[in-house]
């Protein structure tokens, strides 16, 4: 009866319009990312160049560091600031960043309360450099960056960690946002595969809907025990633009799009993922496919009338269709 | 993308069909056996020629042989004899052994042995022969006698297959006055044979003798005389004492025509016994042996072609496709988490020298030692090079130290880890360890888990050797298996364990 059950599950899925691995990879990233501009949302450095080339709001950046020598000149880029992160350019996964919260003496404080050395922080920017955290262990140069201080809106529901927006664009339209709380198994990290949870959020509202910790729906924060759920997000807009903005930014089709909300500066785009992971769908009860193909269908039509729509039509045009049917 | 779909389409029924055909083509066509088990018969016939040779005379006897121009093949043929110049000459369809010698005395005892098999492949000469011929001379009673037959014959016939057989049938009438008259009160085959022979010379049918030898084990035989005629298409075969139509499958032709086996000059009491015994034989490599001696070359272009050593290697070789077919699936369908892509097939062909248990046994140790090397470097805050160039020298010290070991304790099992490919376990340990820092132990383990799971179902597979047989035998299996591959490269459905991980959205 098994088989029989898992037919059964695979029809419900599919009805559903969930979408899986071999269907993201073969409709949507092989078909809309061009292996060549993979690079721009592989190093961080180069997103970030070209977001500022392109106006879009991102932290920033204090310096880069690509060899062993330039690890001298770590002070003079810090300056005298008190609070900064130190990131791989290619890192995966939130590996491999050290976030300094603030300065103690001669020591260095990070975020977790930690208190490190000079040298342990030269150490960090060496091993960055020599590929430990890059995909595929190649070389790679570290990136100091402003420490983005979330929004308080954010403490009541979250524990520890920035948490971040992910929000799916698919050639310019947003089609599901999910906002990433990091948990105390996560370590501060908003990774879900680590332990962080995901919760949905309405993208013509901004306001949250269910959560996923470890692919299951839950209504609480495991660790603060606070409902996720109902949560007004501030400045969505802001968000949706800047999320539809992207790809014109870096021309990939189908891409996550990280952000933060940063106490002063607002939304910030954190750094794109050519692969986004598709555990967004149980935040939001919904399936991509769905939204992907009515967004595909709506760009046939508008090539056939010759339209090209701005970033502000696209957004509209998402919130419109994918506003959430959940109850609030 | 449409232009596309139609092309990769277009690309997958095109490996599907070559590949089937091809395979196809060398089994049912060329006969090739689908199992390494199947056996062929081998036949080994023996002729033993005795007489008693005249002294002060010089010997010559000539034999006839099979001529091996039909369904069978030789392997091996050979003449046995003792101070005796031999040579083998074709005349017509017939072979003949000339045996001969200066000065011989007493018995003399000659040999002819033939090794064969039924021939491989389908091809068939095109038959060919007379279909006209003139009326023997003959006169007085014989002649109204053979007449008055006819006219029955003739009337019960509709063509020459069916005359021929009336013929026979009414010939071994032996009530029949007429038939009593012609064979002159001898009931042998031969008389028979010459009888029919007349009566269808009247009618103009041609008609030839040939002797045959029974395929069979252990039973006294002598050539046994059969009748075919040419009916314009194909030979028509005869038993003239049971009018029996077609040849059966165990005969084989030894002779044709109205001439005896033996003609001895010199020598008397000439008399030949047959003897013959059968034996089983790897169809392949009877097929191999068959191709040297014949011009059929359908393996001349196969992997059997190859050196034999180079053979061995392509064994292994081809099988490797397979393997990571079964990766492929595994990931792709399944869900199943490996290291790496290939990392798994290339276990798996370290397996085959370990065998699979002790495989994951020396598997599981070193990369658990490894890991905890690795961990510990972790601490030393060492750079990614130098720490890899570490591992890899433990990870060869751990095998040596693995080795000398099992070698002590008598275990000679424990050397074949030796053969364990370093470069493998030591980048998986490497990988392992990232995954481990990554994503977590659990995430490891289940990684690890996945791994070796692959890495035993692929080298099991690998290693079923009937299957490596079929491959390597019939290597259109591979481009199939590339239409498979292809295919799998467009799939959108989900894998396995997707319905697992999805399983909240079942929920309400």
């Amino acid at each position: 009866m098994l088989g029989f059950g898992l037919i059964k599950t695979w029809r419900e899925l599919s009805a559903k319009g969930i979408m899986g691995i071999n269907r993201r990879n073969a409709d949507y990233v092989l078909k809309y990312n061009k292996r060549s501009l993979y690079p721009l949302v592989d190093d961080k450095i180069l997103t970030k160049e070209r977001a500022i080339e392109a106006g879009i709001n991102v932290p920033e950046m204090y310096g880069v560091i690509s060899t062993e020598k330039e690890i001298e000149k770590l002070d003079k880029i810090i300056g005298d600031r008190t609070d900064f992160v130190i990131k791989p350019a290619m890192g995966a996964g939130g590996d491999g960043i050290l976030v300094i919260a603030d300065r103690f003496e001669d020591r260095y404080k990070t975020v977790s309360g930690k208190i490190i050395s000079h040298e342990e922080i030269e150490y960090q920017i060496s091993s960055i450099l020599t590929g430990l955290y890059s995909l595929g262990g190649s070389r790679d140069r570290a990136l100091i960056e402003y420490r983005v201080t979330p929004d308080p809106l954010f403490k009541s529901i979250s524990y520890e960690g920035v948490p971040d927006i992910r929000v799916i664009v698919l050639m310019g339209y947003p089609i599901m946002a999910m906002l990433r709380l990091p948990t105390r198994q996560s370590g501060g990290k908003a990774n879900l595969h680590q332990g962080a949870i995901g919760v949905g959020v309405d993208l013509a509202t901004g306001i949250t809907l269910q959560g996923t910790w470890l692919n299951n729906i839950i209504n609480k924060h495991p660790d603060t025990s606070n409902l996720v759920a109902g949560v007004q997000l501030p400045d969505w807009d802001g968000f949706m633009r800047l999320a539809s903005g992207c790809y014109e930014l870096c021309g990939l089709g189908y891409i996550g799009v990280d952000m933060v909300l940063d106490q002063e500066k607002g939304p910030l785009i954190l750094e794109l993922n050519a692969r986004p992971g598709l555990n967004i769908q149980i935040a939001n009860n919904a399936g991509l496919t769905l939204r992907a193909h009515a967004v595909e269908h709506h760009i046939a039509d508008l090539k056939r009338k010759g339209i090209t729509e701005s970033v502000e039509e696209r957004m509209r045009f998402s919130q419109n269709l994918f506003a959430s049917s959940l109850p609030q | 993308m449409r232009s596309l779909t139609v092309h990769l389409r277009i690309l997958i029924a095109l490996c599907m069909i070559i590949g089937v055909s091809v395979t196809a083509y060398q089994i049912y066509v060329l006969g090739i056996p689908v199992t390494a088990e199947e056996t062929d018969n081998l036949w080994n016939i023996d002729a033993k020629v005795e007489f008693r040779a005249n002294s002060r005379e010089p010997v010559k006897l000539q034999m006839f042989v099979p001529p091996l121009n039909q369904d069978y093949v030789s392997l091996n043929e050979s003449f046995i004899s003792n101070n005796y110049g031999v040579s083998v000459n074709r005349s017509d369809d017939n072979r003949r052994v000339t045996w001969s010698a200066r000065r011989a005395s007493g018995k003399q005892t000659l040999y002819y042995r033939l090794v064969m098999t039924k021939r491989y492949s389908g091809e068939q000469a095109k038959a060919k022969g007379p279909i006209y011929r003139e009326t023997l001379p003959i006169e007085g009673a014989e002649k109204i006698a053979a007449e008055a037959l006819l006219a029955p014959i003739r009337q019960h016939s509709a063509d020459v297959e069916t005359f021929i057989s009336e013929a026979i049938k009414r010939v071994n009438n032996t009530a029949d006055d007429n038939v009593r008259l012609l064979l002159g009160g001898d009931n042998s085959s031969e008389r028979k044979a010459d009888v029919i022979d007349v009566l269808l010379s009247i009618a103009h049918v041609p008609m030839q003798r040939l002797h045959t030898i029974r395929l069979q084990a252990d039973i006294a035989q002598s050539p046994e005389l059969w009748l075919r005629s040419f009916n314009g298409e194909k030979w028509l075969y005869f038993n003239p004492q049971s009018g029996e139509q077609g040849l059966p499958n165990d005969r084989m032709i030894w002779w044709l025509g109205d001439e005896p086996l033996l003609n001895i000059e010199g020598g008397n009491q000439a008399s030949v016994t047959f003897t013959l015994n059968n034996s089983e034989m790897n169809a392949i490599r009877l097929a191999q042996l068959s191709n040297e001696n014949t011009d059929a070359s359908f393996l001349d272009y196969s992997l059997y072609g190859l050196p034999l050593q180079t053979q061995q290697t392509y064994q292994v070789m081809i099988m490797i496709p397979l393997g990571v077919m079964v990766i492929l699936i595994l990931r792709n369908l399944g869900g199943l988490q490996t290291l790496g892509t290939f990392t798994p097939v290339l276990i798996a062909l370290a397996f085959r020298e370990t065998q699979l248990g002790f495989g994951i046994i020396l598997f599981t140790i070193i990369t658990t030692l490894g890991l905890s090397l690795r961990s510990y470097l972790e601490h030393l805050k060492l750079q990614m090079l130098p720490r890899l160039s570490v591992v890899l020298t433990f990870v060869v010290v751990l095998i040596a130290v693995i080795s000398l070991f099992s070698h002590k304790l008598g275990l000679e099992r424990g050397l074949s880890v030796a053969l364990f490919p370093m470069v493998i376990l030591t980048m998986t340990i490497e990988r392992l360890s990232i995954t481990w820092e990554e994503r977590g132990g659990n995430h490891a383990f289940k990684v690890a888990i996945g791994t070796l799971f692959a890495a035993s179902l692929a080298h099991y597979l690998m290693s079923i050797s009937e299957l490596a047989y079929f491959i390597f035998t019939f290597p259109g299996v591979l481009l199939i298996m590339v239409a498979f591959m292809l295919a799998m490269g467009r799939y959108r459905g989900y894998r396995l364990t997707e319905l697992f991980r999805f399983k909240a959205f079942l929920k309400d």
